[in-house]
């Protein structure tokens, strides 16, 4: 995202609290360890913009909504172009050329904003700060909502694999979303011509044949 | 909690509704464990668009860089569009 657009938008980083605390990674008790954070965040990502600490009572995050992982485009005057509740790039991407599109003004995107919960990037980088609060992080995790953590390991297991989708910058070409929409289009008409073949043969049951079943009509007729 | 951090903005903006209903206390904020309450927070900040709606003003604050990098405040990026993305580090 910003080597595309690095030199024609700025880039902010804010850390707030740590949404998973455990031992080796307690809640904030100082402005000094956020920051910190902030910085071993920077160099571990090799961000080349700020990031900023928010306050220890999350003003500005909570003033901004509060959500785990949101983002904001402001435009050029100050003002909210386009709020992403549930950060995603590509989404982003297509925000900030609407908003350059427009020379760097106003809303854009319809109403501007996405209100879809993207958790398939959240779930493909999630697992290194899950592993960084140890057993606590993972077992309180998988106690707010059982098998979210190991969705997490394993979505991160999988991270190669999904990373075309999950952690691309930009949207997908028109000609792979086609043919994802083509495909299920063809396996959903595919299932519909079926149960409506097993209907005119009266067959009512799409599933496994029954052994039989055919048979006994025949003899009764 | 401070009754100004309830009904202002770090630069004095008022707070919108759905966003002060949900705001939480320094205590509550940084939470010692993730609980089920806290994805259900967020699925709530979802639906009730807790934040700042297009169209508005920025809320305007100044923060610290890291590595010492001094001061940012948002309104020093006016004139170039800024991407402001809000992050964990766990």
């Amino acid at each position: 995202m910003h080597a595309l657009w690095g030199d024609r938008v700025h880039f902010v980083d804010v850390m707030v609290r740590q949404a998973h605390p455990g031992p080796a990674v307690p809640p904030y008790a100082t402005i000094e360890q956020k920051l910190a954070d902030a910085e071993a965040y920077r160099r571990e990502a090799g961000i080349t913009w700020p990031v900023l600490a928010d306050d220890l009572d999350g003003t500005v995050h909570q003033t901004y909504g509060g959500l785990t992982d949101p983002a904001y485009l402001i435009d050029a005057d100050g003002r909210v172009a386009y709020y992403n509740m549930w950060a995603y790039s590509p989404v982003l991407h297509q925000a900030i050329e609407a908003l350059l599109a427009q020379g760097g003004r106003g809303v854009v995107l319809g109403e501007g904003i996405d209100r879809t919960p993207h958790l398939l990037p959240a779930m493909a980088d999630g697992w290194p700060g899950i592993r960084r609060g140890l057993s606590q992080s993972y077992v309180d995790m998988e106690t707010s909502l059982p098998g979210s953590a190991t969705a997490l390991w394993l979505t991160h297991q999988l991270r190669p694999l999904l990373a075309p989708v999950a952690l691309r910058a930009t949207p997908l070409p028109p000609a792979v979303q086609a043919g994802i929409l083509l495909g299920v289009s063809l396996l959903v008409g595919a299932q519909i011509a079926r149960l409506q073949h097993a209907r005119a043969t009266g067959d009512a049951s799409p599933g496994p044949r029954r052994p039989g079943h055919r048979v006994d009509r025949w003899q009764a007729g | 909690m401070t009754t100004t951090a309830m009904t202002t903005a770090a630069s004095g903006i008022p707070v919108r509704p759905a966003t002060r209903a949900n705001w939480e206390s320094p205590a509550e904020y940084n939470y010692e464990h993730f609980r089920t309450k806290h994805l259900l927070l967020d699925a709530r900040r979802t639906v009730e668009t807790s934040g700042v709606l297009p169209g508005d003003p920025a809320p305007d604050f100044t923060l610290p860089r890291s590595a010492g990098g001094g001061n940012l405040r948002l309104s020093d990026l006016r004139g170039k569009p800024v991407v402001l993305h809000f992050g964990s580090f766990t």
